[in-house]
């Protein structure tokens, strides 16, 4: 279910499953090697016992699930602040979720040129909390999605 | 054989900068991220021209410039094996272009030691070159390293 937030926009729950393909997709893409992350022999060594999701793989979910409510004005007025708790593990059905806090600037939302204010984290199918944080959005004339 | 860096974040002292460096965003690459982080959103292409708007974008998602950001940032240091990015902050304050060069410039904002680990929390810019000066993103990254832990170098 996608909470409502106090200017009207929604923000859609984003879920999505982790592979260790998809982690080596990542890996091309950033440039990010750590053996933590594609080097199943290593990584079984390690205090993980095997290998992990890049954090920012994460962060790039609650990104896109921001983009998708947001559009452009989150590519150029979104602020985000997280902890990560916990890894993600291949295999693992990561959902990204957002639950408004509240709106500045009289709860107008973007549209009205306020902000908005989300907490947003990271969870797997075990209810395993894995990022949280905050994220929000600046406003600006004109909603824009994407 | 690439030369390992020698600089250990533990040993960063609060304050210290990093020697300004760059980063070149390239549509094909910004392509392959958002192919990789399943991120499927028209407003990547809204502005390419029209005949490339099935194929390459015009906007890069912060994310991908930040994880092209901090995987530079991160081949300038020795990493010890257990250290553990813990926390980001970002603030996006303009759209980045999907063929950007970037000027990036990060400098050690916090250093501290907790039970046998040192944590160093590294602040970045990131600006368009030969665009606006002011920047485009900024960061906060909190890297948790144990003390004693051998190093290894990134990538």
């Amino acid at each position: 279910m996608s909470p409502a937030t106090p200017g009207g926009s929604e923000v859609s729950a984003l879920v999505r499953r982790v592979t260790q393909e998809k982690i080596l997709r990542y890996a091309e893409a950033s440039g990010d090697f750590n053996p933590i992350h594609v080097d199943e022999e290593y990584a079984r060594r390690s205090p993980f016992e095997g290998t992990i999701a890049h954090g920012m793989l994460l962060l790039a979910y609650i990104s896109s699930m921001m983009t998708d409510a947001f559009g452009q004005r989150w590519l150029s007025g979104g602020r985000l602040k997280v902890r990560f708790k916990a890894p993600a593990r291949p295999g693992d059905v990561v959902t990204a979720s957002a639950r408004p806090l509240h709106a500045s600037a009289a709860d107008q939302g973007p549209a009205g040129g306020g902000r908005l204010e989300f907490a947003v984290e990271c969870s797997n199918e075990r209810g395993e909390t894995l990022v949280t944080g905050t994220a929000a959005v600046s406003g600006g004339e004109g909603s824009e999605t994407a | 054989m690439a030369e390992q860096p020698d600089l250990d974040i533990r040993h960063l002292a609060k304050g210290y900068e990093f020697p300004s460096f760059h980063v070149a965003l390239d549509p094909d690459g910004v392509r392959r991220y958002l192919e990789a982080v399943e991120d499927a959103s028209k407003v990547y292409y809204r502005d390419a021209p029209t005949s490339r708007q099935d194929c390459l974008p015009a906007l890069a998602p912060p994310l991908g410039a930040v994880a092209l950001v901090l995987k530079a940032l991160l081949d300038q240091l020795k990493l010890p094996e257990a250290a553990v990015h813990t926390a980001q902050e970002l603030e996006f304050r303009r759209a980045l272009a999907a063929g950007a060069h970037l000027a990036c410039r990060a400098r050690v904002a916090q250093r501290s030691e907790l039970r046998g680990a040192v944590i160093s929390v590294i602040e970045f810019e990131i600006a368009e070159e030969g665009g606006e000066s002011a920047p485009a993103v900024l960061g906060r990254t909190t890297i948790m390293a144990a003390q004693d832990s051998p190093g290894r170098s990134q990538s």
